[in-house]
């Protein structure tokens, strides 16, 4: 089986996700868990760093969409950085990019976050 | 089989009661004849009464199972009974008869039957006496019981006829010799008792005192009817050698009785370690029973702690279960909830589930109390119960305040322990295969679903090849195409998957089908009827689910192909022999509401040339994974387009699958693949 790890820094009020292996049906649970308990501590500034991202699948991509309505409810937002050209491209595929923020880096993101 | 047992019976019975009547007919006309022919008839008809009625005795005996200790009782009762018929005798006997001297002397009919059946009582009591003792006999396990029983039988008869025959003083030592015979195999034959040694401590102290009072009413007895009294007297009368054999059973009973007494006084203060030897051996073997039984995980716990607090003589049991974070306590034995979590919360302030490796006892900080008593639970003992390698479990029993675990307590749980780790090991993984098993015949399920949601062929036009493969996963990926036969010349078409796998994206593709085929009826345009897919999708799935499709049609009257993409893979136009991706912008069903949807998504339309092709495909197609986990990919796949232009329809999807087949072999197929392919030839 395919091995997936998730870690979450804090910086400042915003929290960062590192991504790790490949996300799929069987590991998506790992990454509903950060979201829940980043919104359980009321954390709703997200950046989802993909770069060590190996694959997506399609249930993958199901968890961003079950919490990004509560988050955005509560003035957050979920973005997502450092994406490879083949986990882009199936983002890309479904529209995400019309329903997502995507940047090359953290900073951007961040910045993004700061300023609004 | 019990009526042939009871027909042996009735023939014994039948037997001793010819021989009693016929010894019945004798003494009415013989009376007390001393003459010596007469006492051999005599002592042959009672010999022949008592063989018969023993062996009626000893069928009925076999009959029935009973304990040694009801039979034991049963003596003690039959020994009172005797001891009150022989006082009576004495009382109540001379006031019927005027002198029993003269009526033994001169006997009349009424004495006769009197008498006969005074004397049949007594053998018959005396006579069950020696087929328990028998049967005690036959309970000890030795070599060659039956010829040691049966020696000491015939001394027996031997030393009561002696009295009779050999009246003369100076042949008395024949009697007196093999009457000391017969002592000595009694003595021989009631050594070695062993069968008390299975007894419960109870139960020993129970057959101590009965067979202290019996050995006494049995010495009683014998004193009793030595002595010169009416028992004595008639019995005499009736045949001394009865009387003799009557005695000697009586002595054999004291002799038995008395050795009886002291082997269980001697096994008494060990009962105890034995009972407890005897319940470890019954408890483990019970358990490893256990162990390969199906079993539910709490069933299991309740057997667990029910045996552990019987090893360990514990007052109360129970285990502490880790769940997550949580621990809880399961099966408590002999103590309630709110007890069983105070100590609990005691024992993991001292220990934590990492750090218990081996079985521990301590003494708790503050006992606890139980139920009403004022019995305070002072001392536990810890084991770990482990699954995969982890203490998962702790078995806690615990005793009150005076008491301790011994070692072998702590040994006997420790073992228990470690075969509790198994038996939870096996139930869990059974669950486990149960679950898988469950997993599978679901899944059979879903690809049966799939199986008849998708077109079992495709539709016939002129001027348009059509070809489809259609590759199911093991865990059904949630492909679905579909042809719709608009009219004579329109021709539509959609190709989708949902995101997930199993049995729920099975039910999603049969709502989709029914969605497009309700859809295409009454709506025209490719935009308009994914807005309304999207519309109805977006209510009823949940939010974490989403439908990648492509929806379009073929005007072959006007030559021209429609479509629109909501979130799915580009369609390929080959033409010219170039390779044209088209992707038109479109979000994927059900994860925008209608708005934005609608937007977003672009409608697609191209004039149709000769010798078109038109490539639709779902992404396991592209992910398509080698043995070292690399995809099939957009660039690969689209190198077998364009080398492959010229091929017809069928040819085509041949080729692609027959590329991916070679790439992906060694890796077992991950998504559902599916392919359809147009190729436009006037």
């Amino acid at each position: 089986m395919a091995e997936f790890s998730t870690s979450v820094q804090e910086r400042g009020d915003i929290s960062i996700i590192n991504l790790k292996g490949f996300l799929d049906a069987h590991t998506a649970p790992t990454l509903e868990n950060n979201f829940t308990q980043l919104i359980n501590s009321s954390k709703y500034k997200i950046v989802v760093n993909f770069e060590d991202l190996a694959y997506i699948s399609s249930a993958g991509l199901g968890v961003f969409m079950a919490y990004i309505e509560n988050i955005r409810d509560n003035k957050g937002d979920i973005k997502l950085t450092n994406m490879s050209d083949k986990v882009f491209n199936i983002f890309d595929l479904l529209g995400f990019p019309l329903l997502y923020e995507i940047y090359k880096n953290e900073e951007e993101a961040i910045k993004k976050f700061s300023g609004s | 089989m019990v009526k042939v047992s009871r027909n042996i019976v009735t023939t014994q019975l039948q037997l001793f009661l010819l021989a009693a009547f016929l010894l019945f007919i004798f003494k009415i006309i013989f009376g007390n004849s001393d003459e010596f022919f007469l006492r051999i008839l005599l002592d042959i008809l009672i010999a022949a009464s008592i063989f018969f009625l023993l062996l009626a005795l000893i069928k009925f005996e076999n009959s029935r199972t009973s304990t040694p200790l009801s039979l034991i009782l049963n003596v003690g009762i039959l020994l009172a009974i005797m001891f009150f018929i022989i006082m009576f005798s004495d009382f109540l006997l001379p006031g019927i008869f005027d002198s029993i001297n003269l009526k033994l002397e001169n006997p009349g009919l009424v004495y006769n039957i009197v008498s006969f059946i005074y004397v049949l009582v007594l053998v018959s009591i005396v006579s069950f006496f020696l087929i328990t003792l028998r049967h005690f006999f036959y309970l000890n396990q030795r070599k060659n019981v039956r010829i040691y029983f049966i020696t000491m039988l015939i001394f027996f008869i031997l030393a009561s006829l002696s009295i009779n025959f050999f009246r003369d003083e100076s042949l008395s030592f024949i009697a007196t010799t093999f009457f000391v015979v017969s002592l000595l195999l009694m003595i021989f034959n009631s050594i070695r008792i062993s069968w008390i040694a299975f007894l419960s401590k109870k139960e020993k102290i129970y057959l101590l005192l009965l067979s202290f009072v019996i050995t006494i009413l049995f010495i009683v007895n014998i004193t009793n009817s030595a002595g010169d009294n009416i028992y004595s007297q008639i019995l005499t009368a009736f045949s001394p050698s009865l009387r003799q054999f009557n005695q000697i059973i009586m002595i054999y009973g004291s002799i038995y009785f008395l050795i009886l007494f002291f082997t269980t006084l001697f096994h008494l203060p060990t009962a105890e370690a034995y009972d407890r030897k005897a319940q470890e051996v019954t408890s483990l073997q019970y358990f490893s029973k256990l162990i390969t039984e199906v079993l539910d995980f709490n069933d299991l716990a309740e057997t667990v702690t029910d045996i552990a607090q019987k090893l360990s003589g514990a007052k109360a049991s129970w285990i502490i279960w880790k769940n997550g974070t949580k621990q809880n306590s399961l099966a408590p034995k002999n103590i309630g909830f709110v007890e069983s979590d105070k100590v609990t919360k005691q024992i993991l302030e001292r220990i934590s589930f990492e750090n218990l490796t081996s079985t521990k006892t301590f003494s708790l900080k503050e006992g606890i109390s139980e139920g009403s008593s004022d019995n305070l639970l002072t001392v536990v003992s810890v084991s770990p119960i482990k699954t995969r390698g982890e203490t998962q479990g702790i078995l806690v029993a615990t005793k009150g305040s005076g008491q301790v675990f011994t070692q072998d307590d702590l040994n006997a749980i420790e073992t228990f322990s470690d075969y509790a780790s198994v038996a939870i090991e096996n139930s869990r993984l059974l669950e486990e295969s149960i679950e898988k098993e469950r997993l599978e015949k679901e899944l059979d399920v879903a690809r049966e679903i799939q199986r008849k949601i998708l077109p079992s062929k495709v539709p016939e036009y002129p001027d348009l090849q059509i070809a489809s493969v259609f590759i199911p996963a093991f865990e059904v990926g949630g492909d679905y195409y579909d042809f719709f036969k608009l009219s004579e010349t329109k021709l539509g078409f959609v190709i989708a998957d949902v995101s997930g796998k199993g049995i729920s994206a099975a039910f999603i593709m049969a709502e989709i089908k029914g969605i497009f085929e309700s859809l295409v009826k009454t709506i025209g345009g490719p935009k308009e009827i994914l807005i309304k897919a999207n519309d109805i999708l977006k209510e009823t799935l949940d939010s974490k689910t989403f439908v990648s499709a492509a929806y379009g049609y073929f005007d072959l009257g006007k030559k021209k192909l429609v479509f629109s993409r909501a979130g799915h893979c580009p369609l390929f136009l080959l033409r010219d022999g170039n390779t044209n991706q088209i992707k038109p912008s479109g979000l994927g069903l059900g994860l925008s509401d209608g708005e934005y949807f609608e937007q977003t998504l672009e409608e697609y339309s191209v004039d149709l040339n000769d010798n078109d092709t038109i490539v639709l495909y779902t992404d396991g197609v592209t992910e398509a994974k080698n043995e070292q986990l690399e995809d099939f990919g957009d660039k690969q796949f689209l190198q077998v387009l364009q080398s492959n232009i010229n091929l017809n329809a069928d040819e085509l999807s041949n080729k692609i699958i027959n590329e991916i087949t070679v790439f992906s072999s060694g890796h077992e197929q991950y998504d559902d693949i599916t392919l359809v392919i147009f190729k436009w030839q006037q």
